[in-house]
């Protein structure tokens, strides 16, 4: 369970300008949301508050009823590690690592052992598809396949919470579609909340609830597919 | 008969046991150049010959007697002080000059230890820290030192393991060896040397062994030898005794021995009591070799028992103890048997005195 | 850290061979450097102790006199003294060898009682040839291993030795074999050494072993009294401590150049790190995202610049050795220098030191990666993963006061005495110097930019933008290049200096027109008054002046200084640099020397005091007339007029002769007749050409070693530019297809590079002139001053440093367009659309 409660968050903090505030949402384990919302309002940024990685100027996060906001950034890391998943924009693979050491890269930073992290990075591989290219490297691949990595390395570790930030926005509509089926449909069988950031109407469409971020908060929206 | 030790002595150092012999060691057959030879019919002069003769090549005195303390403890000892012209920086102004080095070597036969304690030293003639002088006995080196003044002769030693200061009063004047003190050392007259001794030497004064010092009083021998030709070219060694007899009198014999054990020469002095001394033929002297004994330390095997005929009479030596074998190998390189022995006639003892048996390891270099 | 992360971060070395590659060789260059000296000078060090250990072997004391000698009386009377046990007389002659430049040291020892004192110096003579009485032989020598080695004829041979004006032929009796392999000595009967090389009546040295319970203090006390003035009575450690003292400056000096080798190393770690990590930026916000926590970032990032420093310090640790194997095979154990003649040491393993070196090693690697991983932990992820942009990392804060304070403390320290004879706050002036040198460059980037108008041509424009966006760009490329030539400069201003006030100062001491020598100095062969006639006597020579050598004891803490006795006030000028040299004797009568800078320092002297110098056995007070500089003798020396000397000691001899030639005649023809004169005789016959050819060669010869320094600072400095325009082409691929795009060529964007690589090194190599001007006056002023106490003048090598900067400028811009080549052969339209 995640709680957002009165959410706010200012340029440059306290002093700024407002960038969003009375950030509220509740979501339950297997829902999956989007929200979308004019560029420059925050979307990124709540994200980023969410994952810890920004610091929020008021209001709660909590995750499973831990209060997140008053954690460290050590404490935030140790967390991350343990129940989030990035999907980004930009894919964000090693280029000197092999696509099942980047899918096992958040087991290693878990201290689990180099061969079972290397056994479930390899079944998480073969789950997106990419099973016999396990020892492949990031750069003979093509868009869809790195962010199907980037997927895989999402959910390898059985997160709570699994953060898409555009996640098809380097992709083109066809490879968009596969991506998004794959996403959400490995965040819903993991059991996992999914939380999808997208310019993308049809990309919102396929989630469970489609959010828009303005100035003043979070409103459900009515989706016009 | 002491010019073994002084040979070894001059190969100092090397760490090794003596080498083979050299070459040109053994071309004693004719003079050494530049040495006066030792010729018959030269008779001894004193009190000048009691001193050192510089131009001789070797020369020694040699003291060995049987000492007892005031617990009647018997012990044996020797000093021996030698004196070697080099022939070497005869004309170098230096003080260094190595002209003349003297030599001394000194043991003491204690029968609780077992062995020989022994010492030596080596020094070139450097007026006043060692030298050997003229005209009367007066060797030395350091504070070791043999002298004659007034009466009598002194001689200390101090090393390490030993020491002793003892006082020498002879019994009587000086006894020729050989033939008025020219000593044959071979069938070829060239090898001789000039030779006397001086028996019952009364002794009393202080000995130190193991830490503790005692007054001691006993008989002595001085031998005093030079000779510019020692050692002939066959002999690898030699035996000889200088034995002071119960009854007053002196007995000294020798053999010079070849690499088989045969004798190439004997001679020897008897005087029985007060009698004249007699010089014997190397006819009257035979040696016959008898109980043997093996050093642990060099495996060299001595016969420490002998026994002699002497002028028709048949005569047994015995040590004080087996092993008085002298090994210096780690300092001279020198290894031989010298120590204090008892004269036997028929189970009777009849003298004591001192028994040097060398060669019995390797052949000296002289 | 679990081993699939650390394989995060130790991949990311692999992936970037090239850099990898030279801060590795950065750093085993450095530390190869440093252990190379450290190992040559300890091994020479350990065989000259040993050999001074030998020589002295048991003996408690040492009573030891000027070179000359000393009256060997004495030995008799201490000898008998009840404190000594054991007294051994040594003459010790440095003999030289006909035909040969070295010479052999002789030791006259008395054979029987150098056993028991020095037993390593026992002559064993060989049976075959030495005969029965071998070792006090009047013409027999034994020589040691490594002497029979280096001179050829074995035991049985014969060893021609000059004696004076003759040359004396020595039979070789036998050896020396406690010698030990690496002491080149000969070993002969003290008597025959005294006749041989005229010394009948003297010993160097008298070696004693006190008497049981006699205690060393005591001894000494009752001793003292009855030695003359300038014979002392020395403990063997004092006098081996003295020689170890006399090249440690040296050593010392060669060691810090070398740590500088590895500081620059440092700096390249440094450069190839922060650019990786602004290359790896996204990387590590990543990693960061995915719940990596600052500290493990943070260590991860220094175990990088630990494994280099760790592979680089044992790749250093092997070259080391390899390099002193060599160096031990060409130069000699003194890099060349001169202070360990006679001894041939040899290469052993030391782990103490190889220990020390590889730690060196790994923390320049740490050292150079912690800034760079710091900041990187800093980074806040979440804009980091977004920007992909550098210029925010090369920013580079101002450290204006930091720069300041570190220069200002290099000043004050400058002014401060060394401690033990080493100019310790000297060297730490120079670092400081170094830091503030790199510390100031950001701001002088800032300034060159602001003063650096862009001007119309867009290229010049956009480098210029570029740099004054990220002045860090020039810190990281320009670190090294600070340190390296300001390394090089100040070498090449403190060695022109040197050389230049080395020649200047041949010519004043060489002013005559030939010199006839019996030797070198101090060595066993000398003239005669009858000779010195004979010279004078040749047509065509106006006048001669003879010249005496000798040491003189003054002090048991001090070495012992050499004495010069030559005509002064109406002979050749004397390099003075206080006082006069007009020999008038003062309304004290007394009359007068002049001593060197090195003495005035060392004995605390100024003109006008008086000294006692022992000649002959007695004291005798002088007025020190003037300072002199010398560059010859390090621990003092003094001149006197030669008849104040010849009035004092009567020794007439001479080790060589001044020749002036009459006006008009040809010096060559004068030679010529010379040599016709002593034909057969050894002596050497030299013009102050080929003196000043041979000296200045030898000069050359001790900074080899610092060249070598220098060039692989450089190199280092180089490896700095090219690594780090490398790694920044590669991060600014998309800025260059961008500018492709806009219409730039490809050689343009090589002109670009080019550009920004000479701008990045032009200022790197104004700074690091500006920091190497300084540091050699530091060198020239505080380090070589207290060190060597000798003075220079400063001397700029301007056409020399100015072809080195324009060089240097050149092969930055090359490097920078060659690393950058990589960057400019990709399509633009990938590089646009890559992300990575």
């Amino acid at each position: 369970m995640l709680e957002l409660d009165g959410l706010a968050k200012r340029f440059d903090g306290q002093a700024g300008r407002a960038l969003f505030s009375h950030v509220s949402l509740r979501l339950a384990p297997g829902e999956c949301v989007a929200i979308m919302g004019e560029s420059g309002v925050g979307k990124s940024t709540l994200l980023n508050c969410i994952a810890g990685l920004e610091a929020v100027d008021a209001g709660s996060i909590r995750l499973d009823g831990t209060e997140l906001v008053a954690l460290d950034d050590d404490a935030f890391a140790r967390l991350r590690r343990r129940s989030y998943g990035f999907v980004f924009q930009a894919f964000h693979l090693l280029p000197h690592l092999t696509l099942a050491q980047n899918v096992a890269l958040p087991l290693w930073l878990l201290d689990c052992a180099a061969a079972e992290a290397q056994q479930r990075a390899t079944a998480m591989l073969a789950q997106v598809g990419l099973g016999d290219r396990a020892d492949d490297w990031p750069r003979h691949l093509s868009g869809g396949e790195m962010q199907r990595v980037a997927i895989a390395r999402a959910l390898v570790h059985r997160p709570t919470l699994v953060l898409a930030d555009e996640p098809t926005g380097n992709l083109d509509a066809e490879r968009a579609a596969d991506v998004l089926e794959l996403l959400l449909g490995s965040i819903r069988s993991a059991g996992a909340i999914g939380i999808l950031v997208t310019h993308s109407r049809a990309a919102a469409a396929r989630t469970d609830r489609v959010l828009r971020l303005t100035a003043t908060g979070l409103a459900e929206e009515a989706v016009a597919a | 008969m002491r010019a073994y030790f002084a040979a070894a002595l001059l190969c100092l150092g090397s760490g090794l046991p003596a080498a083979p012999p050299a070459p040109s060691g053994s071309n004693n057959e004719s003079d050494p150049p530049g040495y006066p030879p030792v010729v018959a019919g030269r008779p001894l002069q004193f009190p000048a010959d009691h001193g050192a003769h510089p131009d001789y090549r070797t020369e020694w005195w040699y003291v060995t007697g049987w000492v007892t303390d005031e617990d009647g403890v018997e012990r044996g000892f020797q000093v021996t002080f030698f004196r070697v012209r080099t022939r070497i920086g005869e004309d170098n102004p230096s003080r260094f000059a190595p002209r003349q080095l003297i030599l001394a070597h000194a043991a003491v036969a204690d029968p609780a230890e077992g062995r020989l304690l022994h010492a030596e030293r080596g020094e070139r003639a450097l007026d006043p820290l060692a030298g050997a002088a003229t005209g009367h006995t007066r060797a030395w080196i350091g504070e070791w030192a043999l002298e004659w003044s007034q009466d009598h002769y002194r001689a200390s030693v101090d090393a390490d393991s030993f020491a002793y200061d003892l006082r020498f009063d002879p019994a009587g004047p000086p006894l020729p060896n050989g033939q008025d003190g020219f000593s044959q050392k071979a069938p070829d007259p060239r090898h001789a040397s000039y030779y006397y001794s001086r028996p019952q030497l009364g002794v009393s004064g202080t000995l130190r062994v193991r830490g503790k010092t005692h007054r001691v009083t006993g008989h002595a021998w001085l031998d005093h030898e030079w000779s510019s030709a020692y050692l002939p070219e066959k002999a690898r060694g030699w035996d000889w005794i200088g034995i002071n007899l119960a009854d007053g009198g002196a007995l000294m014999a020798f053999r010079m021995r070849t690499a088989t054990g045969e004798a190439t020469w004997t001679a020897g002095t008897l005087r029985r009591g007060n009698e004249p001394a007699r010089a014997l033929a190397p006819a009257q002297v035979t040696f016959i070799p008898g109980r043997r004994w093996r050093s642990p330390r060099t495996g060299t095997e001595y016969p420490v028992e002998w026994q002699l005929d002497i002028d028709g009479r048949r005569l047994q030596l015995q040590p004080l103890m087996d092993d008085q074998e002298l090994d210096s190998r780690r300092t001279t390189g020198a290894v031989y048997w010298e120590g204090a022995v008892r004269l036997v006639e028929n189970g009777r003892e009849i003298g004591r005195g001192y028994l040097e048996m060398t060669g019995y390891g390797e052949r000296l270099r002289m | 850290m679990n081993a699939g992360l650390r394989h995060v971060f130790l991949a990311s070395l692999a992936r970037r061979r090239l850099a990898t590659a030279l801060s590795l060789l950065a750093i085993a260059l450095g530390v190869a450097l440093g252990l190379a000296v450290q190992l040559i000078h300890g091994a020479a060090l350990d065989e000259f102790g040993r050999g001074m250990r030998l020589v002295a072997g048991e003996a408690d004391l040492q009573v030891m006199g000027p070179r000359t000698g000393f009256d060997d009386a004495l030995y008799v009377l201490l000898a008998q003294r009840p404190e000594v046990a054991d007294a051994s007389p040594i003459l010790e002659v440095e003999a030289s060898l006909p035909q040969r430049d070295d010479s052999l040291r002789v030791f006259g020892v008395d054979a029987l009682r150098v056993r028991r004192v020095q037993p390593a110096l026992m002559p064993v003579p060989e049976a075959e040839v030495a005969g029965e009485f071998g070792i006090f032989a009047a013409d027999g020598v034994f020589l040691s291993p490594a002497a029979q080695a280096a001179l050829g004829p074995g035991t049985g041979g014969t060893l021609a030795v000059l004696a004076g004006p003759r040359e004396e032929h020595l039979r070789i009796l036998g050896s020396v074999p406690g010698a030990g392999r690496g002491q080149r000595l000969a070993v002969m009967d003290i008597a025959a050494a005294q006749r041989l090389f005229d010394q009948v009546g003297r010993v160097t040295r008298i070696d004693l072993r006190l008497a049981q319970g006699v205690d060393r203090a005591a001894a000494i006390e009752r001793l003292r009294p009855l030695l003359p003035p300038g014979v002392e009575l020395l403990a063997p450690e004092a006098a081996a401590s003295q020689v170890a003292g006399l090249s440690r400056a040296y050593r010392v000096n060669l060691t810090m150049l070398a740590a500088i080798a590895l500081l620059t190393g440092g700096f390249l770690v440094f450069s190839t790190q922060l650019l990786s990590v602004v290359r790896r930026r996204q990387e590590l916000a990543l990693l960061r995202a995915l719940g990596l926590d600052r500290r493990t970032l943070l260590r991860g990032l220094l175990a990088e610049g630990a494994l280099l420093g760790f592979v680089g310090g044992l790749v250093g640790v092997a070259l080391g050795y390899a390099l002193s194997a060599l160096a031990f095979s060409i130069v000699g154990a003194d890099l060349g220098a001169g202070y360990f003649e006679g001894v041939e040491p040899g290469l052993r393993f030391e782990p103490l030191a190889t220990a020390v070196y590889l730690v060196l090693g790994v923390a320049a690697g740490v050292a150079g990666a912690w800034l760079p991983a710091r900041e990187a932990s800093r980074v806040a992820p979440a804009r980091a993963l977004r920007a992909s942009d550098d210029v925010e990392v090369l920013r580079a804060r101002p450290r204006g006061p930091a720069a300041l304070a570190s220069l200002g403390l290099a000043l004050l320290l400058c002014l401060l005495p060394p401690l033990g004879g080493i100019p310790v706050f000297g060297y730490a002036a120079i670092a400081l110097i170094l830091a503030g040198s790199v510390l100031v460059l950001p701001a002088v980037v800032r300034l060159a930019m602001r003063a650096l108008d862009g001007g119309r041509f867009v290229l010049l424009r956009l480098a210029h933008a570029r740099l004054a966006a990220a002045p860090g760009q020039v810190v990281v490329a320009g670190a090294g290049v600070v340190a390296s030539v300001a390394l090089a400069a100040a070498m090449a201003i403190m060695v022109s200096s040197f050389r230049t006030s080395v020649d200047d100062w041949l010519s004043d001491v060489l002013p005559a027109d030939l010199y006839l020598r019996a030797s070198s100095s101090g060595a066993s062969a000398f003239l005669t008054p009858e000779v010195i006639a004979q010279v004078a006597a040749t047509p065509g020579v106006s006048s001669v002046q003879p010249v005496r050598f000798d040491t003189l004891r003054l002090d048991e803490a001090q070495f012992p200084v050499t004495l010069i006795a030559r005509p002064v006030a109406e002979g050749a000028p004397v390099p003075l640099v206080e006082g006069d040299a007009a020999s008038v004797r003062g309304a004290d009568g007394l009359p007068p020397a002049w001593v060197s800078e090195a003495m005035a320092d060392l004995f605390r002297l100024a003109v006008g005091d008086t000294l006692s110098l022992p000649f002959g056995g007695a004291p005798h007070r002088f007025r020190v007339a003037g300072v002199w500089r010398d560059y010859a003798r390090q621990h003092g020396a003094v001149l006197v007029e030669l008849a104040d000397y010849r009035a004092l000691t009567n020794d007439s001899r001479s080790n060589n002769v001044a020749i002036r030639v009459a006006p008009g005649v040809q010096a060559e023809t004068v030679a010529a007749a010379l040599q016709a004169q002593f034909v057969g005789r050894n002596f050497e016959l030299a013009a102050p050409g080929e003196i000043r050819a041979t000296t200045l060669a030898v000069f050359d010869r001790t900074f080899l070693v610092t060249y070598l320094m220098e060039a692989v600072a450089i190199l280092i400095g180089l490896f700095g530019v090219s690594t780090s325009f490398a790694a920044l082409a590669t991060a600014r691929r998309k800025e260059f297809g961008m500018l492709r795009h806009l219409g730039l060529t490809r050689r343009d964007i090589g002109r670009l590079l080019a550009l920004e690589g000479a701008l990045g090194a032009a200022v790197g190599v104004a700074v690091g002139l500006a920091a190497g001007g300084a540091v050699a006056l530091v060198l020239v002023e505080v380090v070589n001053r207290q060190s060597f106490h000798w003075s220079m003048d400063i001397r700029l090598p301007l056409a020399a440093l100015a072809a080195f900067a324009v060089t240097l400028v050149l092969l930055a811009a090359v490097a920078a367009r060659l690393s950058g080549y990589q960057a400019m052969r990709q399509s633009a339209v990938l590089a646009v659309r890559e992300d990575w």
